[in-house]
């Protein structure tokens, strides 16, 4: 198990939790505070899986995940949602994106481990 | 911002008005004219939140759970969640430890709805200004003091988010009544001494009751 998990919330409380839950289980977490800054991380670094919130400022999950999708490093990557909303419109337009899945919180840990370990 | 329906002018008593159109999403939250306020008012229950950009009231009645009341204060935006915490029976003994315990990941959710709500509605974090008010004692017959369990949790997660309170209305032993105005940031707050308290007890035992039964995780999709 293991791999580098980059967690995409402009709120410090739900990286924290993600960070925990995921650290317990092996896998590294770095954190991005919006999707400019994890854009601009993904970029430059190679990280294994994006798990990223849809509301944030400069750029919202949604976009990140379009614009990671175009990077050619990041065709195949798991992008993963994992957000408060339950609007079924921003589901579909985080599919036509390129997202991998769409997880509703609050989340269950051990269902939120299986959902990487089944993508990674 | 999605496209809302044309609003109807009215003068003088609009208590026979339609309330401006909710935000997407507000749609099942009752609304009323408030008489007295002389505007439309949002009443919510345990569990749910309201937002609002149209200057109206929300209000809501409190034991032992709690409200944020957040506006973004250069904007008339804002609005008010009422939450309680399951009671975490795993004490924080979990594998991924206190921090991310099941009490703390529904808190964080309660506050997280209602601050991206404001955030899509063009509020900004820097902007915010927090209220916070309930989480008494009301629950006599309970043993931990879930209204004190409240209050930690919610002044926690501010400090944490790095979120100013600009006041307080918490603790105690009394239900309180609660009217906030996010276009001014005004909070009114009635404490209720009377026979209306063992309503509110009975509606948050069955809340906790409910916790008890069945801790709604969300969904997992994938595509």
């Amino acid at each position: 198990m293991g791999g580098l998990v980059l967690a995409v919330d402009d709120s410090i409380s739900m990286r924290q939790m993600v960070k925990l839950t995921l650290s317990s289980a092996g896998y590294s977490v770095v954190e991005a505070e919006d999707g400019q800054q994890a854009l601009e991380y993904a970029r430059e670094n190679s990280v294994d899986l994006v798990i990223t919130d849809v509301t944030m400022p400069r750029m919202d999950g949604i976009t990140l995940v379009n614009e990671l999708r175009m990077l050619p490093n990041y065709k195949h990557t798991p992008l993963l949602v994992l957000t408060t909303e339950s609007s079924p419109e921003r589901k579909i337009a985080a599919k036509r994106a390129g997202a991998t899945g769409w997880i509703v919180e609050p989340f269950d840990p051990d269902k939120l481990l299986a959902t990487l370990a089944r993508v990674l | 911002m999605p496209l809302r329906s044309k609003r109807s002018l009215t003068v003088g008593d609009h208590s026979h008005a339609l309330p401006p159109p909710t935000l997407p999403g507000f749609e099942h939250i009752k609304r009323f004219w408030d008489k007295e306020n002389a505007l439309f008012s949002a009443k919510i229950v345990p569990g749910e939140y309201y937002v609002t950009v149209d200057g109206e009231m929300i209000t809501t009645v409190l034991g032992s759970c709690v409200s944020a009341c957040i506006r973004d204060k250069m904007r008339a935006i804002g609005g008010m969640n009422h939450f309680m915490l399951p009671l975490d029976h795993s004490n924080g003994n979990t594998a991924w430890g206190a921090a991310a315990s099941a009490a703390t990941r529904y808190g964080s959710v309660a506050m997280e709805r209602l601050i991206n709500e404001i955030i899509k509605h063009g509020g900004r974090r820097d902007h915010l200004e927090v209220k916070l008010v309930g989480g008494g004692n009301v629950l006599g017959g309970m043993k931990t003091d879930v209204g004190s369990e409240n209050i930690e949790f919610v002044k926690n997660y501010l400090r944490n988010e790095g979120l100013h309170v600009v006041g307080e209305d918490l603790g105690g032993v009394y239900p309180r009544k609660i009217q906030y105005f996010p276009k001014t940031g005004k909070l009114r707050v009635k404490t209720l001494v009377s026979e209306r308290n063992r309503i509110v007890v009975e509606k948050e035992e069955k809340l906790i009751q409910t916790f008890d039964k069945h801790l709604n995780t969300g969904d997992v999709e994938l595509f």
